[in-house]
C-alpha cells in the first residue's frame, strides 16, 4: 500500500502524521460509512486542528473524572503485582499457583526498543509457556500502510499455551449486568490489541490463534470497589474490525474519485477542501469523530435525514433530504418507482398526523 | 494608612513561627496575599514590613523543607526495613502509616529516590544507606515505582518475573508477624489478604495474622526455588555494574537501549 503513500501525504500539507491508539482505531468501526472520516483518518490528518481551524473545536476528550477514576481502579487491581488480579484469575479461572510471573514492558526506553522487548519476551512465552502476566506490551498495527504504536493499558495474559487479553475498566458490573454501550466500547478497544498480538504472534512464527478471541474484561463488582472479571467474546468486533482496516488500505479507491491537488492544509481552502470529501453524519458520531460539529452543521445546512440519526435515515432509505421526505409526504412530487414504498409509508404517517391533531395543524 | 497591615496581621495572626508544616505554608501564602494587597493599595510602609516577615516565614519554609526530606528519608526507611523486600511508595507509605503512626504521602516518596541519586553521585557512600531503586534481572534498568535500601544484598534488589509475587508474600508475612505484637494494621492486613487467596478465613472483614502467614508460606514455598536462582543469576550480572548503577540502575542510552543489556 505505498503506492498510495505520497498522495496521503500530500493531504497532510506536510504535517506530521497523527498517529492512532486503540480509541481512535475503534472508533473507526463506529461509522463505516464516512468516507471523510475514513481518508483524513488513513491521511494521518490532525482532526482535531482542521476542526478548530473551521470554528469547531470542541473540547474533545474523556471527561477528567472518568480517567482519574479509572487509573485509580487500574492501580488497585495492579498493586503489587497484580496481586488482587492473580487471586481473581485463580478463582475464576482455576490459575495454577506455580503461575504468577510478571513481566512490566513498561519502561523508558524507546517505542522501538519497548517494541523489540515485547517482541522478545512474548517470542520466550510462546516458545516455552514461560510468563503469565505480560503488563503494557508495546503493540504494532498496520493502519493504511504506516505502522501505529499501541500502548495498551491492558494485560496480555496467558493461560494454557493460549493468550487472553484483560481489559481493566472501572465501569461498575452490577449483578452480572453493565451498561451495553460501555462494554461494546470496550470490546471494540479489545478486540484492536486481539489483532494486533495476533500480527505479533504470527510475526513470531507461532499460529495466531494462540491469542485467543475471549478477553477480559476486568470490572468493580456491584457497588464496591472489589474487581470481577467477566469472559468476552469479540469475535463480532474483530470481523467489523477487519474489514475497516482492509477499507482503510483500499483508499486509493476514494482518492481516485477526488481532484489530485487536494490538501487539507490550514488555510482559507480547508473549508472546501473537507466538503470535497462526502461524510455519513449521525448523531453519534460527537461520541468519537473530531469533525462531529462540523459535518453536523453541514448535514442541518443541507437537510440531510441522518442529522435525525441513524434510524430516520434508514427507515427513510434513499431518501436524502428531509425536503424530499415532506414533499413526498404531502404528495407534491412523484415518487420514483424504487420509492414507492417509502412514499406510501410517509404518506400514510401524513395522513395519521393530520387525523391526530384534528385539523389544528 | 495601616488598616493594611492591621488586617493583614489579623489574617496571620496567632501563626507562631514553630507551628506544624501545613500552617506554615498557610502563614507564607497569607503573607504574600498581603504584601500584595499593601502593594495594589499604595501602602508602601505597611508593604515593607509584610515583606521583611515574609523573608523570615519563607527561611523558616526552606528549613523546614529540608528538614523534611530528611524525614521521609529515614521513615521510608524505617518501613522498608520492616517489610524486608523492594516496595512501592504506596505500600511503603501504608506501613509507615500503621505501624509508626505517620503517613508518608506518596508524592515525597517519588522524588525521594532521584534525589538519593543526585546525593549518591555527588559524594559517594556519604551515608550510612540511601533509599535506592530495584533493578530489574533481564536489563538491570531501575524497575518502575519500586524503593529499595542499599544496604540490602543485590540478590534481595534485583527483581525477576516471579519476585513480585515472592516479594508480595514476604511482605506478607513480616507484617502479619509485626501486627500479632501490634495488633494494628488491621487495614494493611485486608489488603494482601485480597491477594492472597485462602488468607482471610475466619470472621467477615477481619483478618487473623496467623491465617495470613500461613497462607503466603504454603504459596512462597511453590515460588521460592526459582525465585532465587533467577535473583541469583541476575545479581551476578549486576555486580559488574559500576557502584552508582549497582544502586539506582544501568541509564539507558540515547537508542533507547540500556547499557546493562551489553554486558
Amino acid at each position: 500500500m505505498t503506492d498510495t503513500a505520497p498522495a496521503l501525504d500530500r493531504l497532510r500539507a506536510g504535517a506530521p502524521p497523527r498517529n492512532h491508539d486503540a480509541r481512535t482505531i475503534a472508533a473507526l468501526t463506529a461509522n463505516p460509512g464516512c468516507a471523510r472520516r475514513g481518508l483524513l483518518d488513513a491521511a494521518g490528518v490532525d482532526k482535531d486542528a482542521v476542526a478548530r481551524h473551521l470554528g469547531f473545536g470542541t473540547p474533545f476528550g474523556q471527561s477528567q473524572f472518568a480517567i482519574t477514576r479509572g487509573n485509580a481502579f487500574e492501580a488497585q487491581v495492579k498493586a503489587d503485582g497484580c496481586a488482587e488480579l492473580l487471586a481473581l484469575l485463580r478463582d475464576r479461572l482455576g490459575l495454577d499457583v506455580g503461575e504468577v510471573g510478571y513481566d512490566d514492558l513498561d519502561d523508558e526506553g524507546g517505542r522501538e526498543f519497548r517494541h523489540a522487548r515485547t517482541r522478545k519476551l512474548l517470542a520466550r512465552a510462546l516458545d516455552d509457556a514461560q510468563g503469565t502476566l505480560f503488563d503494557h506490551p508495546l503493540l504494532r498495527l498496520d493502519i493504511g500502510g504506516t505502522p501505529a504504536y499501541l500502548e495498551p493499558d491492558v494485560i496480555a495474559f496467558q493461560l494454557a499455551g493460549r493468550f487472553h487479553v484483560v481489559e481493566i475498566k472501572s465501569f461498575a458490573v452490577v449483578d452480572g449486568q453493565a451498561e451495553p454501550e460501555q462494554v461494546a466500547a470496550a470490546a471494540r478497544q479489545a478486540a484492536v490489541y486481539v489483532l494486533a498480538l495476533r500480527e505479533l504472534v504470527a510475526d513470531l512464527g507461532h499460529d495466531p490463534q494462540r491469542v485467543s478471541h475471549e478477553v477480559f474484561l476486568v470490572c468493580p463488582e456491584n457497588f464496591s470497589n472489589r474487581p470481577s472479571a467477566t469472559p468476552l467474546d469479540v469475535r463480532p468486533q474483530l470481523a467489523v474490525l477487519r474489514r475497516q482496516l482492509d477499507r482503510l488500505t483500499r483508499v486509493d479507491a476514494i482518492l481516485n474519485g477526488l481532484p489530485p491537488d487536494l490538501s487539507f492544509a490550514l488555510d482559507d481552502g480547508l473549508g472546501a477542501a473537507v466538503r470535497t470529501v462526502e461524510a455519513r453524519y449521525a448523531p453519534d458520531c460527537a461520541a468519537g469523530c473530531e469533525l462531529a460539529y462540523f459535518c453536523r452543521d453541514e448535514a442541518r445546512a443541507c437537510g440531510a435525514t441522518g442529522a435525525l440519526g441513524r434510524g430516520v435515515r434508514d427507515d427513510l432509505g434513499g431518501v436524502d433530504t428531509v425536503e424530499a421526505a415532506l414533499d413526498l409526504a404531502r404528495g407534491a412530487a412523484d415518487p420514483p418507482a424504487e420509492l414507492a414504498e417509502t412514499a406510501a409509508l410517509l404518506r400514510t404517517a401524513a395522513r395519521l398526523r393530520a387525523e391526530a391533531l384534528g385539523g389544528a395543524a | 494608612m495601616t488598616d493594611g497591615l492591621s488586617e493583614a496581621r489579623a489574617t496571620v495572626h496567632a501563626m507562631s513561627p514553630d507551628v506544624p508544616a501545613a500552617a506554615q505554608q498557610e502563614r507564607v501564602a497569607a503573607l504574600r496575599a498581603a504584601v500584595r494587597r499593601a502593594v495594589a493599595a499604595g501602602d508602601r510602609t505597611a508593604a515593607r514590613t509584610l515583606r521583611a516577615e515574609l523573608r523570615a516565614a519563607e527561611g523558616g519554609e526552606r528549613l523546614r523543607a529540608e528538614r523534611d526530606r530528611a524525614d521521609v528519608r529515614a521513615q521510608a526507611h524505617r518501613a522498608l526495613e520492616l517489610l524486608g523486600v523492594p516496595a512501592g511508595p504506596k505500600l511503603v507509605g501504608a506501613v509507615h502509616a500503621a505501624f509508626f503512626a505517620a503517613p508518608i504521602p506518596a508524592a515525597r516518596l517519588g522524588v525521594l529516590r532521584r534525589a538519593e541519586e543526585r546525593a549518591f553521585r555527588k559524594a559517594p557512600n556519604a551515608r550510612p544507606f540511601y533509599v535506592c531503586a530495584a533493578l530489574t534481572a533481564d536489563l538491570l534498568t531501575p524497575a518502575r515505582g519500586l524503593l529499595a535500601v542499599s544496604t540490602w544484598p543485590l540478590e534481595r534488589r534485583v527483581v525477576g518475573p516471579l519476585s513480585r509475587r515472592t516479594d508480595f508474600l514476604t511482605a506478607a508475612v513480616r507484617v502479619a508477624e509485626h501486627a500479632q505484637h501490634a495488633d494494628a494494621a488491621q487495614h494493611l492486613l485486608r489488603r494482601f489478604a485480597a491477594g492472597i487467596p485462602g488468607a482471610a478465613g475466619g470472621a467477615v472483614g477481619t483478618v487473623d495474622p496467623a491465617d495470613l502467614i500461613a497462607a503466603a508460606r504454603a504459596e512462597l514455598d511453590v515460588h521460592a526455588t526459582a525465585d532465587r536462582r533467577d535473583r541469583a543469576r541476575a545479581a551476578r550480572r549486576a555486580a559488574g555494574l559500576d557502584a552508582a548503577e549497582r544502586l539506582f540502575g544501568s541509564a539507558h542510552d540515547r537508542t533507547g537501549r540500556p547499557h546493562g543489556e551489553r554486558r
